[in-house]
């Protein structure tokens, strides 16, 4: 049982913020690289935010008026869609995971540190070689890239699209070894599996996808490439190609890479829906482990994209497994429901991203079993159901986890609290803003309105019209956190070290982290979600006594700035 | 258990990173193997969609293929033995095993690179072939490289103990590497 005479780890130099500077070279501290990751990828989740506004500023009217054709049009939505996948979610949540998984294993660093920080290196030049397309004629195939559009009908932009994914790809692969490595081998005693943050749990089962499924991305842009510049025909049937190799192959990753831009969140509202509850995770090991079998179903599933053009005899399996895969994620949403259930709820911004994430996920979650229906699959293929459908997981889900997450960790981060009330507003703005964006195109898309088109029948112009003002406002609740993380950062409360009086052992140390984060190794609380026990509080008191008061946002009471620079001694354990 | 020399004297933060290594290098090799796999599954797919595949008598033969098969292997042998030897401490030993697999490994390549020249050029065949070949080649010749600089340092002595004895299990581990995805290709590409 844990109790106040336990040997803490923590920091004993008083900490303060690396300077703005060490942010922009090269650094191996997996803390300064888990920000870089972060507002690299913010930066480009406004550039292709940016790109969104735009479409849905044409698809006000029925006919093009704001683009100069129908190729501007087609670049726009494929930068939107690609830089949205691979540079705004899949490094956003490794961002979480590089400050986030060394902490929470009461460890120093990532077990590669160099890796690390040319993992997060290789994203801001793969970044730009996208938006250079616009200087050779950008890429316009979408974000899924299929042949012939992909190789005899676009310019040269996109094989510096090609270039770009192959890098960004390679990115993930090593920030992916590194996690498992870190996970598997650098816990502390007392850690086991069963014993680790779920949100490990979570990055350990994207880590594995990334692994095993990244490489065939590779493959299949390395024959794109060589199609493009070497004159090769491996996609080109006239010449004894296949032009269904690249779909294959390519959502072979792209569908498990669904689940890589998912996990990460799930993680995250785990974490956040226990601690604001002050309840214990309700069916922690079915949670753990639904992640690993989401990862390891997700590579089964993969054909339900092509159900339009896969051989009939085929399409059942790929129906099957795919409502399989349904359900682990049911046994996650069942779970967080037990778990904040009949508690202590805590209703702050972190809190209410993750009860809208519950909300949002649950319709993309259902229209994505509709979706894995054959008859209703080749009813909606490519029409505006499908974007709504993957708008509900990828927004609806993990860009909800991102804020959720943004909003619960940025005190561990800065060491200063958002403000609160704008962390509401963004709320609102945000979650009315997507409903109302996305929920229409359930109705656009089984009317008939086909995605991907810049003219559309004008019987589509009232919702479309609805859908554009409402995503305007999405865009413009964005710059909500942007402004309260920037005020925050320099005016914000100061947090102290476990502001949320969680368990987990980033709250352990202090706000911000000192330079390798803990001193001697810090003992992990026996249930990392053991919340509304005595042995919890003792612990929790006995980590207050260690670091001084931090903000209770229940009783708002300002604290010192040098509350964040315990005076301690160290003790027995260090 | 018998422990290697690498892993004697080591402090509890080395031993600690020599497992990450370890662990690191095997997951690495895990996933980059399936880009081969990949390309084998991209060879059989085109197969099966349309018919390029060219008569058993036109493609190329199985006796180069499997000579360089049977050099690949028998560096493989001798890479596992020179790492026994520099665990010994046989130094000088060590660099004339290791200086034999490099050799084996150029005899490799040249073989497949022979092969890769001689392929009738302007079908899908060829062109399946020098992909897959090709990407293969290039993994051999980095891999190559590096097993070449571990031997500069070793004639130089400029690594200490742990780093030097890293160096060399790391390279081993990357040719078994060229070693698995080799066989993996020979037998899609002139068995099956």
């Amino acid at each position: 049982m844990a109790t106040a005479t336990y040997p803490l780890g923590g920091a004993l130099a008083p900490t303060k913020r690396p300077a703005l500077s060490e942010y922009l070279r090269w650094s191996i501290d997996h803390k300064i690289i888990g920000v870089q990751y972060m507002v690299t990828s913010l930066i480009f989740f406004i550039i292709a935010g940016t790109m969104a506004m735009l479409i849905r500023w044409e698809l006000l009217t029925p006919t093009i008026d704001l683009m100069a054709n129908g190729s501007s049009y087609n670049t726009l939505f494929t930068l939107h869609g690609t830089m949205m996948i691979f540079t705004w979610i899949v490094p956003m949540f490794a961002g979480f995971g590089n400050y986030l998984i060394p902490l929470m294993l009461g460890a120093k660093d990532m077990a590669f540190p160099w890796l690390n920080a040319f993992a997060f290196w290789l994203i801001p030049p793969a970044g730009l070689l996208l938006l250079a397309g616009y200087f050779v004629g950008p890429a316009e195939a979408g974000w899924t890239s299929y042949p012939p559009l992909s190789t005899i009908y676009s310019p040269d932009g996109q094989t510096l699209w090609a270039l770009s994914i192959h890098l960004l790809g390679l990115s993930s692969i090593l920030g992916g070894i590194n996690f498992i490595v870190t996970i598997k081998n650098m816990r502390p005693p007392g850690m086991g599996w069963f014993q680790m943050p779920l949100f490990a749990w979570a990055t350990l089962a994207t880590s594995i996808i990334v692994v095993l499924a990244t490489p065939f991305l590779a493959g299949a842009l390395t024959l794109l490439i060589l199609d493009r510049v070497a004159g090769t025909t491996f996609f080109n049937p006239v010449a004894g190609g296949d032009v269904l190799l690249w779909q294959n192959v390519f959502w072979f990753y792209s569908h498990p890479a669904v689940y890589i831009m998912v996990l990460p969140g799930f993680g995250i509202l785990s974490e956040i829906l226990s601690v604001h509850s002050r309840k214990p995770i309700f069916g922690y090991r079915m949670v753990a482990l639904s992640s690993m079998a989401i990862a390891i179903v997700g590579f089964t599933v993969w054909a339900h994209h092509m159900f339009t053009s896969l051989q009939p005899e085929l399409r059942i399996p790929f129906m099957i497994t795919s409502f399989i895969i349904a359900v682990p994620t049911g046994i996650k949403i069942f779970s967080w429901i037990g778990t904040i259930f009949g508690g202590k709820i805590r209703l702050n911004s972190a809190m209410l991203f993750a009860l809208g994430f519950l909300s949002l996920f649950v319709i993309g979650g259902i229209s994505g079993v509709m979706l894995g229906a054959i008859p209703v699959d080749i009813h909606m293929h490519d029409t505006y159901f499908v974007v709504s459908h993957f708008h509900f997981v990828l927004y609806g889900g993990s860009v909800f986890a991102i804020y959720g997450g943004i909003y619960h960790w940025f005190p561990k981060i800065t060491g200063r609290m958002l403000n609160e009330r704008l962390g509401k507003i963004h709320f609102v703005l945000t979650y009315f803003g997507f409903l109302f964006t996305f929920f229409p195109m359930h109705i656009l898309g089984m009317q008939g309105m086909p995605r991907r088109v810049a003219e559309y029948d004008p019987q589509f112009q009232n919702l479309n019209i609805l859908v554009g003002l409402s995503a305007f406002v999405l865009g413009i609740s964005t710059f909500v956190i942007i402004y309260n993380m920037l005020v925050s950062v320099v005016r914000g409360k100061v947090a102290g070290a476990n502001p949320w009086r969680a368990l987990t052992l980033e709250w352990q140390t202090s706000s911000p982290p000192p330079a390798y984060n803990f001193v001697g190794d810090p003992i992990p609380f026996e249930d990392p979600y053991g919340y509304g026990t005595d042995a919890s509080k003792a612990y929790l008191d006995a980590m207050e006594a260690r670091f001084g008061a931090s903000y209770n946002p229940e009783k708002p009471k300002a604290l010192p700035p040098t509350t964040s620079t315990p005076a301690l001694e160290p003790s027995a354990g260090d | 258990m018998q422990r290697d020399l690498l892993e004697l004297g080591l402090t509890k933060a080395e031993e600690q990173a020599l497992q990450n290594r370890r662990t690191g290098i095997f997951i690495f090799q895990v996933s980059w193997i399936l880009t081969f796999v990949c390309l084998a599954i991209v060879n059989w797919q085109m197969r099966f969609s349309s018919n390029w595949m060219p008569n058993p008598d036109d493609r190329l033969g199985v006796i180069i293929a499997s000579i360089a098969t049977g050099v690949l292997g028998a560096s493989a042998l001798l890479i596992r033995r020179s790492v026994m030897v520099v665990n010994n401490h046989h130094l000088s030993r060590f660099l004339r095993l290791w200086l034999m697999v490099i050799g084996l490994g150029v005899v490799f390549v040249g073989l497949i690179g022979y092969e890769w020249v001689i392929v009738p050029t302007g079908t899908q065949y060829a062109q399946v072939f020098r992909l897959m070949t090709g990407f293969h080649i290039f993994h051999a010749v980095c891999i190559g490289i590096y097993l070449g600089l571990v031997y500069v340092n070793g004639r130089k002595r400029v690594y200490n103990a742990n780093d030097y004895l890293w160096a060399v299990e790391a390279g081993a581990k990357l040719w078994y590497f060229v070693l698995v995805a080799w066989l993996l290709f020979y037998v899609v590409i002139y068995w099956i």
